[in-house]
């Protein structure tokens, strides 16, 4: 059977690219350092495949056709679109179909319904942390859309229930696959909006503590109450709530966090105990 | 609300910023945008059009018609209704 060998979150902010030049050296070695950390407890878990839980930033989905939850199912799919990221190293990505349909076929049996993609477009949301985290290697990726962008979401209780799910799936995955799930996205940020370029650090501090301690109820309900007024962009924390139902609830353990007002985030980066033991980095 | 047309052209300017750019008017033309909205495109005025599309096509699509961060964000603050104005908001320019 397959094992999850690693659970992991990052932010996903598009200017760490996009105006790197132009950051404040501070910012830029703790964005390096958090990212390299990131990479290095992946890089020891040796994942063949990383499910990866990030929000569709209006490329592959619009009003007219807006899933809330979509796996893509492909044997690739296309690299980020933005030309910020033209750089980005693997093109096309690859993709894992099967264990792609396990996941929609046990979410199916649990009463789940997400919609599929055979080839989808993933933009920075995804590719900004697998790039910056300076893999060799790009394992498999399966594509794991949560719609924190419009009305109506999941609620962030299915959320939790949709990362429990994911571990169900991979644990009964019938190969010798290692599957790790990094969610992108958060902290707070607000975008488009009167308040763009507030950082809710109060919000993100107590986020943190809030995914330390683990309990889901609690963890839910500061979420969903917290979430409102944290800027637009904190609705993101949906994907790392997704991470938390996968770890099991339990062991988060936060790599850094910064507030980086040039690139308008509240910038988080953690990872999940998994089946009892922390992944370090070798 | 959501204001369809005006979204779906906030949505195709941003694989198409380069066309829009050139010639604003004729690609505007392809889109049934309401009169008032169609105003609002030409005259930049983001407090109108933010009432009708989600704020991150927002976002995008003045990043793709050339508007400099530092602006959008002034003309969103101003915008804003005087109860529901930010405190204070981080400086700096870019998009997240």
């Amino acid at each position: 059977m397959a094992e999850l060998v690693a659970v992991a979150a990052s932010s996903h902010a598009p200017l760490i690219v996009r105006d790197w030049p132009k950051l404040p050296e501070r910012h830029k070695q703790r964005l390096t350092a958090a990212f390299r950390s990131l990479g290095a407890r992946m890089a020891a878990a040796r994942p063949d495949v990383i499910v990866v839980v990030s929000p569709d930033h209006w490329i592959n989905f619009f009003i007219d056709n807006l899933p809330s939850i979509c796996i893509g199912v492909g044997e690739a799919h296309e690299g980020p679109p933005e030309p910020f990221l033209k750089d980005f190293p693997w093109r096309p990505v690859p993709g894992h179909a099967a264990l792609a349909n396990h996941i929609y076929a046990t979410a199916l049996a649990q009463e789940f319904e997400p919609s599929v993609s055979h080839r989808m477009t993933l933009d920075h949301g995804f590719c900004i942390p697998l790039w910056r985290m300076e893999l060799n290697k790009l394992p498999r990726i399966v594509p794991f859309v949560v719609n924190t962008l419009e009305p109506p979401m999941p609620r962030v209780s299915r959320c939790l229930a949709w990362g429990k799910l994911l571990r169900a799936a991979i644990a009964s995955y019938p190969g010798n696959e290692r599957v790790a799930v990094l969610a992108t996205g958060g902290l707070s940020h607000s975008i488009g909006e009167p308040t763009m370029g507030a950082i809710d650090e109060r919000f993100d501090r107590d986020c943190i503590a809030a995914f330390r301690a683990g309990a889901e109820g609690p963890l839910v309900a500061f979420l969903e109450a917290g979430m409102q007024g944290a800027g637009n962009g904190s609705h993101e924390c949906r994907n790392w709530i997704v991470a938390h139902g996968a770890a099991g609830s339990r062991g988060f353990d936060l790599v850094d966090y910064v507030a980086v007002p040039e690139v308008y985030v509240g910038c988080g980066f953690a990872t999940w105990n998994v089946g009892g033991r922390q992944v370090r980095a070798a | 609300m959501r204001d369809y047309w005006l979204s779906k052209l906030f949505f195709d300017v941003q694989h198409n910023a380069a066309d829009y750019r050139a010639d604003r008017a004729k690609f505007l033309a392809r889109y049934p945008v309401k009169p008032e909205l169609a105003a609002a495109l030409l005259a930049d005025d983001v407090g109108v059009l933010a009432r009708h599309v989600n704020p991150y096509l927002l976002r995008f699509y003045f990043a793709a018609s050339g508007m400099k961060d530092d602006e959008f964000i002034r003309r969103l603050k101003a915008s804003a209704p005087a109860e529901s104005a930010p405190a204070e908001a981080a400086p700096g320019g870019g998009h997240g």
